[in-house]
């Protein structure tokens, strides 16, 4: 009886962390249309409620009533099979993210690595929904992401391996807890260039722009997802984004000290921020990084594929080595305030 | 109670899906039961306790060997009638180099006494309090140096056959290369041309 | 230890049920009337005129074999990452020479070209 009480909390707490994720999917993406519109002195959408806050209620609405066109020639088991599993490790990392102090669903030791392996199984989604189509457009963009994902992924690990060697655990609470202080004590400072590569790469997981050959609408059409409609076709749109907040909720955690104020500690400026909760601040943290991802894809041109592919083996993999080299040098030499 | 009930439900998984990778038609599925089965055994090695070790074969096996299956898979266009006429004849080699298997695993077990309870001890509560990434990396980089500087040349015995196998150049393509556009000088851009300036229509 | 990775395994297993239930819903309540256009594989205007699964240059592979052997080496710098400060010095020169050896094999695949994409 126990047990399923205890099986009932978990589930509990799934749902309080899923349910306010997908609102912040939804408004994420009125919030991107909002911010672009604004910074190409547009409007942006206005039509649906006040100044357009319906608006994207209304577009899922819209695309629960849509027809799920199944191609001819598809393999239809992998067709319906591929948003799935694009869904499920976008999920499934949220498990371990601390939100704030001891607000977590699940505190394992091994955290980090559970969120490396979450984010690596990501690419089976878009790989299988391309070859899944049968079109070219769709299998090209697949290649093309697969390719990219796979590759920027060993830079973030190595990034991520400087974050470890600061914080000296995997548990993603006690790397929060190792950056206890003021906005200086967070491991943004001394992994600076981690840091940026961190986030260049979560870009390129995310196939965001600059980095989004692998949808490329220009090109072509829209990659891997270009057969998929309605719901199924929602539900990778879900997961793309599911991802963006987690690859920001992620930097915040690792390089920004996750729930701490910036003034933690401080002698006067601490005691006044005390009574804002923890969750506040790591939200107002991932805000500014989904708030980086809408501006780069306002701002900069796409990437062309080589180039994309250089980036990442060429000049990230040689920063992150390089850094981890002079990180190990400051754990041995236990450095400044952070080791 | 709850561990027991997970453990075989895992474990049928896991057979199950071992026993799709064999007889699937379509080697893409054959190749995606194989991640089940990878992902399922991560599950039964976190029940052992081995923490690392199943988060790595997640993030090894699944997240990058699989991948690298399925592309092959996927894009060489395999002819699986061809294949499957080979089931047969094949079957015979097949399930004795199985039965050989099975008794290398049992000489294994053998070796460390044949007493299973002795596996009791691998579990034992004074070593699943600390934890064992730290302990692994304790030993790993100290008391088994050696193997572990073995693996980095396995490795890079790796990245040269690979290259040495996969890399054509293909002719006719064309590339950028950074460093010739940007090394580039005036004199191979630009030529001067002396002439002399065109005159108007005589009359 | 084990006890911490129920919420996990209830996760990963309420997330595939979130991907389920949406495409029930679209496939209930959405309309279904399929025709021969609506099904036929998108092209710019024309008849797809081949099988759409084509060969992919060997680079692809490649990649693919790369980024498996730099995440084994991934995997081997964690461990080693939170126990820096416990096995010093000689644990740091441990992980240079490893790391020395896959600089070799990087260096090399960069100079024999096996990076550029063209």
């Amino acid at each position: 009886m126990s047990e399923l009480i205890e099986l009932a909390w978990i589930v509990a707490k799934i749902v309080a962390l899923v349910v306010p994720l997908f609102v912040a999917v939804a408004y994420m993406t009125y919030a991107e249309r909002k911010v672009i519109s604004a910074m190409q002195l547009r409007r942006g959408p206005n039509r649906v409620g006040w100044h357009g806050l319906l608006q994207p209620i209304a577009d899922a609405l819209k695309l629960l009533m849509k027809e799920v066109v199944l191609p001819s020639n598809a393999n239809r088991f992998l067709f319906v099979l591929a948003p799935m599993l694009a869904i499920m490790p976008a999920l499934a990392a949220w498990a371990v993210l601390p939100l704030g102090e001891g607000i977590v669903i699940a505190d394992i030791n091994a955290g980090l690595l559970y969120v490396l392996a979450m984010t690596s199984m990501g690419v089976y989604g878009i790989i299988l929904a391309g070859w899944a189509s049968n079109s070219k457009y769709a299998l090209l963009g697949a290649m093309r992401a697969g390719a990219q994902v796979v590759s920027y992924e060993i830079a973030m690990g190595f990034a991520l391996v400087g974050v470890l060697m600061a914080a000296g655990s995997l548990n993603m609470s006690e790397i929060v807890h190792a950056q206890a202080g003021p906005i200086w004590n967070w491991f943004w400072l001394p992994l600076l260039p981690l840091f940026v590569v961190y986030w260049i790469s979560g870009v390129a997981e995310t196939n965001r722009l600059p980095f989004d050959v692998a949808e490329g609408e220009s090109e072509i059409v829209a990659g891997f997802h270009v057969e998929y409609s309605g719901m199924a076709f929602a539900i990778f749109f879900l997961a793309e984004y599911a991802n963006m907040i987690l690859i920001s909720g992620l930097a915040a955690v690792m390089f920004l000290g996750g729930w701490y104020s910036p003034f933690h500690g401080l002698p006067v400026l601490g005691p006044m921020f005390d009574w804002v909760p923890g969750i506040i601040w790591f939200c107002l943290k991932i805000c500014l990084f989904l708030f980086l991802y809408i501006w780069f894809r306002a701002t900069f041109p796409r990437y062309r594929y080589d180039q994309i592919m250089r980036l990442g083996w060429k000049v990230l993999i040689p920063v992150t080595v390089v850094w981890l080299i002079v990180v190990s040098g400051m754990v041995l030499t236990e450095f400044g305030p952070w080791f | 109670m709850i561990e027991k009930v997970i453990f075989y439900v895992f474990a049928g998984i896991l057979l199950a899906a071992a026993l799709l990778v064999i007889t699937a038609r379509n080697p893409v599925h054959s190749a995606l039961s194989l991640v089940l089965v990878f992902f399922t055994s991560a599950a039964l090695w976190l029940m052992a306790e081995a923490e690392f070790l199943g988060i790595a074969l997640i993030l090894v096996y699944v997240g990058a060997v699989m991948v690298l299956f399925l592309f092959v898979v996927m894009m060489l266009d395999i002819n699986i009638a061809v294949m499957r006429e080979g089931f047969s004849r094949y079957l015979p080699l097949g399930a004795l180099v199985a039965v050989i298997m099975v008794l290398q695993m049992l000489l294994v077990i053998g070796a460390a006494g044949v007493d299973l309870s002795g596996f009791a001890e691998a579990t034992n509560p004074a070593l699943s309090e600390t934890n064992n990434i730290r302990m692994l990396g304790n030993v790993l980089y100290t008391v088994y140096v050696y193997p572990f500087e073995l693996a980095a040349m396995v490795l890079l015995l790796a990245i040269i056959a690979a290259i040495m196998l996969t890399l054509r150049r293909r002719g006719g393509t064309r590339h950028q290369d950074i460093n010739k556009q940007v090394r580039t000088t005036k004199a191979e851009r630009l030529r001067m041309v002396r002439m002399a300036s065109e005159q108007k229509n005589e009359q | 230890m084990i006890e911490s990775y129920l919420p996990v395994l209830v996760f990963i297993v309420l997330a595939m049920g979130i991907g389920v239930v949406p495409l029930l819903a679209g496939f209930v309540l959405a309309p279904r009337r399929p025709d021969q256009d609506k099904l036929s594989p998108y092209e710019c205007g024309f008849e797809a005129f081949e099988d759409s699964r084509m060969q992919f240059d060997v680079r692809y592979y490649l990649v693919a074999i790369l980024f498996i052997i730099f995440d084994l080496e991934i995997a081997f710098l964690f461990p080693w990452a939170i126990v820096l400060d416990e096995i010093g010095l000689f644990g740091f020169g441990a992980m240079a020479v490893f790391i020395g050896i896959l600089l070799i094999g990087f260096l090399y695949e960069w100079k024999k070209g096996a990076l550029e994409w063209e």
